[in-house]
């Protein structure tokens, strides 16, 4: 059904929840959101143990408590935002919504603070800090919004223009944000959310003068070039995959007439389907890996272990949830998802989601620098010292990192899974009976054997 | 020069659709008598054999032997182009290295594509001595292709002297699928000792569905955890065979 431009559908009105008292176990932390009751509401967890836990007994099954991680740089933000104005440099970043799709909140992202925020929006930036400093300076980002029909910019007015603008610019800029309340944090008692900052309606927004990254300008103003070679093109010259997500999602890209914002989230995962799928092109051209390779990263309780096998492009990525974490909270069991293609690649949505297109963009980057060839599968274990989701940027900047490592090289399958039993809790015979690709390494005879 | 000429559209398409399933990339090696083409595809677990007659074409036409390679895909989306009752034309002259398409009927069009570094490497054909050997209608062996394909992604193919039997079997489901010989589906069937082996049925069901596209009746060979040879009948003295290299099931 769709709603008039501009009316958003009534919420209940919201309570703030005093029971979250109850939770908490630290009277400073209690003192301090007493104080600002009007600056936060919350969310509860609908199992209830938040509150027979107070984040001292870990009933989740988690390593440390995410709801205190987040109340802790929560409450470090309070004086900084408890005003209408939010005068800060934005590092640049944006935020478009994909809730009411096509009438979504679109809007910057600002700090309240005048120093280089450039890494508060630069995943690249981000792979091995402690899950506390991202949190920190995630929730630091003031969310201004307003709500707009997806490709209808003309409507919207001004404060878009100037979203848009600040989008493209090629480093921190300086930004007055003028709302119309005092923007309000929700602390959601639950482990599906990522960490994010308050958020408020804007009222006016004003954005300082800004180099643009030459590149994403040229694609802007090219308004016969569609948006797939606009991606690819801006790869090719260097230009981070953060800032092509970013040009992408306000529009920026594309025929003219059909620029459109994309929600956030699914402009990260089009973009990185978008050049893994052009890199591919490549490396189906190229001669095979001449061993079986293992590559190792682990980051934020994430244990990635990535097998090459000297055969024609393939790919698969199985991950594995420990009870208790993000997304098997409440299961007793490991839970495996997993996904594959063959050589000529898929045309559905991978049913694991966002992360298989994300460490697709990082191993197709290897294999592009070395000119090889391989078939691909992508293990993850998500352990329970993963309290909170951070985004996909944590896959592709895992991966990369695997990447970076040098590889251990193996004569046989055998060896290699061997390799691999060793680093994963979660036996080897859950994975093998998983994968496809590793069932077909281990099965499938090739005609060569028999001239 | 190479240069032919085809009024039935339908069999050329087929033809390449088949071919397509393996290769991209497609070096044929013409010469005055046929047109031939050997290729595995990229893992290596699936070779096509095809070879035309110029007894095929309507018009055929080619001073010496050479390579010439396409992008098969690229000229299969030109191809769709023709309708009924309309002539392909396919010419390479040695002057310019593009291949030229020229599809007649109500009015004439004529394309062109560029034509690829061919493939030097000869792909060997296996070596295997097959233990039976059957006949069947395409449409037969496609039916039950589709029905195992429901429950598990690879297919056990055994033969005994009365019939051959598919056995798939899936994570949670099950099939069982009988040809008995003499049937509709089955016309022969000669076994010297009983055979079995498994093959991936992805690769099985997307090269069955296409080749049974040119071709009514199909001779399967195969043994014990060996390749099987899938000879799908051709007017004339055509030929489109497939072989598939087996899944060992250990365990």
């Amino acid at each position: 059904m769709k709603r008039p431009f501009g009316r958003t559908k009534k919420i209940a009105k919201k309570k703030t929840n005093l029971s979250i008292f109850d939770v908490i176990d630290k009277p400073t932390l209690v003192n301090e959101l007493k104080r600002n009751v009007d600056l936060w509401t919350t969310r509860q967890n609908p199992t209830g143990l938040c509150v027979a836990c107070k984040g001292s007994r870990m009933l989740c099954g988690k390593t440390r408590c995410p709801v205190l991680v987040r109340i802790n740089s929560f409450i470090r933000t309070f004086p900084l935002i408890k005003n209408v104005n939010i005068d800060g440099a934005s590092p640049p970043s944006v935020f478009v919504g994909r809730i009411g799709y096509p009438y979504v909140y679109a809007g910057p992202l600002v700090p309240p603070i005048h120093e280089d925020t450039s890494h508060y929006d630069l995943p690249e930036l981000w792979f091995g800090k402690p899950i506390d400093e991202i949190v920190n300076f995630r929730s630091m980002l003031v969310r201004g919004k307003q709500r707009i029909h997806v490709n209808r910019f003309h409507e919207a007015g001004k404060i878009i223009d100037r979203t848009r603008e600040l989008a493209l610019a090629s480093s921190a800029i300086d930004v007055e944000l003028s709302l119309k309340r005092p923007p309000r944090g929700c602390l959601v008692f639950s482990d599906g959310v990522q960490p994010f900052g308050p958020s408020a309606p804007i009222r006016d927004l004003r954005v300082g003068s800004s180099r643009w990254d030459h590149n994403i300008e040229k694609a802007y103003y090219d308004t016969d070039l569609k948006a797939r070679p606009a991606v690819l093109e801006l790869y090719e010259k260097g230009v981070l995959v953060t800032r092509i997500q970013r040009a992408f999602s306000v529009g920026a890209l594309g025929v003219g007439q059909q620029r459109r914002l994309v929600p956030t989230r699914w402009s990260i995962t089009a973009v990185d389907s978008t050049v893994s799928k052009g890199l591919m092109k490549q490396v189906r051209t190229f001669p095979l890996v001449g061993e079986y390779r293992l590559y190792e990263s682990s980051y934020l309780s994430n244990q990635f272990e990535i097998l090459m096998i000297p055969d024609a492009w393939s790919y698969e990525a199985i991950e594995a949830w420990y009870p208790g974490t993000v997304w098997n909270p409440s299961g007793r069991k490991v839970v495996m998802y997993g996904d594959s293609e063959g050589y000529e690649g898929r045309t559905t949505y991978a049913s694991i989601g966002g992360c298989y297109y994300a460490a697709r963009l990082a191993v197709c980057e290897l294999l592009v620098k070395e000119q090889r060839q391989a078939t691909i599968v992508v293990l993850r274990e998500a352990r329970p010292g993963y309290i909170m989701p951070v985004g996909v940027w944590q896959v592709r900047e895992n991966v990369r990192n695997a990447m970076k490592n040098r590889p251990l090289k193996f004569n046989t399958l055998a060896e290699a899974l061997q390799r691999i039993a060793a680093q994963f809790r979660i036996p080897l015979k859950q994975w093998e009976s998983k994968s496809t690709l590793i069932t077909r390494a281990r099965l499938q005879r090739k005609l060569t054997q028999y001239t | 020069m190479f240069s032919v000429k085809m009024t039935d559209t339908k069999l050329l398409k087929d033809m390449f659709q088949a071919i397509a399933i393996l290769v991209d990339e497609a070096t044929f090696n013409v010469n005055p008598e046929n047109i031939q083409l050997r290729a595995m595809d990229p893992s290596r677990v699936a070779m096509i054999d095809f070879q035309w007659p110029k007894t095929i074409f309507d018009e055929y036409q080619c001073d010496q032997p050479q390579k010439i390679c396409v992008n098969i895909a690229e000229l299969l989306k030109l191809l769709r182009r023709t309708g009924r009752d309309e002539t392909v034309q396919l010419t390479l002259t040695p002057d310019t290295p593009k291949l030229q398409i020229t599809i007649t009927g109500k009015y004439t069009r004529t394309f062109n594509m560029p034509t690829l570094e061919p493939q030097e490497e000869e792909t060997p054909t296996p070596k295997i001595t097959f233990k039976t050997e059957a006949k069947a209608t395409t449409e037969g062996l496609k039916q039950a292709i589709e029905d195992a394909q429901l429950v598990s992604d690879h297919v056990r193919v055994e033969a005994d002297p009365e019939k051959i039997t598919l056995q798939a079997t899936g994570d949670l489901m099950g099939a069982t699928i009988e040809l008995k010989k003499g049937s509709d589906a089955l016309l022969d069937l000669q076994t010297q000792e009983p055979s079995k082996a498994t093959f991936s049925l992805s690769y099985l069901a997307e090269i069955i569905k296409a080749a049974s596209a040119t071709s009514e009746i199909a001779t399967l060979q195969f043994a014990n955890d060996m390749p099987i040879r899938i000879d799908f009948h051709q007017p004339k003295e055509g030929k489109l065979t497939f072989y598939l290299a087996p899944r060992i099931e250990v365990e």
